[in-house]
């Protein structure tokens, strides 16, 4: 697609934006860490907040509803996240991409066409399945006991399900019948939605 | 001679590329040594050719270590019984019999995953350390091609931060003023924070258009960042020390 100014510096900031509001949850994830670590469950820690990673991308392809708007966003979202200080440092940019992938995936088997609470929140569990197995790969958790996988894949996917697919719809919804999103493809769904 | 060598003159780009690459062979060996190795050395030529502080490297160091050592005690209590390997049982003697087994097949798993993690997050410091924001996104336009509109884009939303953090306590505060309760997953503070953030956005790119931004590529540039035999240097030493590691150390 053609990218303009407006839609670069959108997606940026609320890349940016989505990391300071949910700073506090990163911290809840520190001290769920503690909790779990005695039961060996330490990693199971950050899993109930995959879904605020996904959250950039998510958003970005549910309100611009272009081919690789999730993708590009996602790139986005990691590059401001190298910027920042991550002790991956440019190892997340690869992290993005599979995630913009995985969840604009489904969107796009769709041809762009189906946006309702179903198709996201397919999105989200394939977002999650195939985040988890690039985890597979990268991080090694093929050496992890494969209920415990499970068990993270539950909960990676009830996170995505309620941040990427729930909570996306209804605040992208709001936005866009507030008047925030004129010019963005949501606005003109709701507005054929409204003539009806 | 030794004090001119410094991690910070390296391309961003062609550190960042770089540091992908041996990401991706790091995931296709299990050696705990290398990875060992990869990191130790890391924070080594970080403390010796950088400027980077010792107070930095703590704080970013100390996230990676947590989440090292979760991984090591995911491995340990829950891998997969089959790497057939076991350590000598010597080390647990004090553990009961039942932990001491169940320690001693899973030990080897805990460490390749944890000695993998601090490989990446040793590789990943080292950027971060030694990489001026500002001239990596330049590097990106001249050495990867991004178009300016995106490099900028990038630049003018990590420099909103501090403007976006100040506002978040102030919304908070208005909501608290008016006695509705927030938390951090509220939604209502997310979406006031959206409708402020997008109006923003779009008056940043109003002002950056009409101060004559087109996002062409045929601007003038305040730096040009340029690939230096260094960079091909360090590039070639870091994945030729891990192939080599990954041939040798097996």
């Amino acid at each position: 697609m053609n990218w303009k100014l407006k839609d670069i510096l959108m997606i940026a900031v609320c890349a940016v934006l989505f990391g300071v509001i949910f700073l506090g949850a990163t911290y809840a994830g520190g001290i769920l860490y503690g909790i779990l670590a005695p039961f060996g469950l330490a990693s199971l820690g950050y899993e109930p907040f995959y879904g605020i990673y996904f959250l950039g991308g998510a958003f970005a392809v549910y309100v611009i509803r272009k081919p690789g708007t999730g993708i590009v966003a996602e790139i986005l979202g990691a590059i401001i996240e190298t910027l920042l200080g991550n002790f991956f440092g440019p190892i997340i940019i690869l992290s993005g991409f599979v995630q913009g992938f995985g969840f604009e995936l489904v969107i796009a088997l769709k041809k762009y066409k189906k946006f309702d609470i179903v198709t996201l929140i397919e999105a989200s569990i394939c977002c999650s399945v195939i985040t988890l197995i690039y985890n597979l790969f990268i991080s090694g958790y093929n050496k992890i006991a494969v209920p415990v996988l499970a068990l993270m894949l539950a909960v990676r996917i009830i996170s995505a399900i309620l941040i990427d697919a729930f909570l996306n719809k209804s605040i992208s919804d709001k936005l866009a019948k507030a008047g925030v999103l004129k010019g963005y493809e949501i606005s003109k769904d709701l507005e054929e939605n409204y003539q009806e | 001679m030794l004090k001119n060598i410094k991690a910070e003159k390296l391309n961003p780009s062609v550190k960042a590329i770089t540091i992908l690459i041996a990401a991706i062979l790091i995931a296709l060996q299990y050696i705990t040594l290398l990875n060992i190795i990869i990191f130790v050395s890391s924070i080594m030529i970080l403390l010796l050719f950088s400027d980077a502080k010792l107070k930095q490297l703590i704080s970013i160091l100390i996230p990676a270590l947590m989440a090292a050592f979760g991984i090591f005690l995911m491995g340990l209590y829950y891998a997969k019984n089959n790497t057939g390997i076991t350590t000598s049982l010597s080390n647990f003697a004090n553990e009961p019999y039942a932990v001491r087994a169940a320690l001693s097949t899973n030990f080897n798993s805990a460490v390749a995953l944890a000695t993998r993690l601090l490989a990446y997050s040793g590789l990943g410091i080292f950027f971060a350390l030694t990489t001026d924001g500002e001239e990596f996104v330049a590097s990106l336009i001249h050495q990867c091609g991004m178009s300016p509109k995106f490099a900028y884009g990038i630049i003018a939303a990590v420099n909103m931060l501090p403007q976006m953090v100040s506002e978040n306590k102030t919304v908070k505060l208005a909501y608290k003023i008016r006695g509705i309760k927030v938390s951090f997953f509220s939604s209502r503070v997310l979406f006031t924070m959206l409708v402020n953030s997008i109006r923003a956005s779009e008056s940043l790119a109003l002002a950056m258009e009409s101060k004559g931004f087109t996002g062409n590529k045929d601007r003038t540039y305040y730096s040009i960042t340029k690939i230096h035999w260094y960079d091909i240097l360090f590039s070639c030493a870091l994945l030729g020390g891990i192939i080599l590691g990954m041939i040798f150390l097996q």
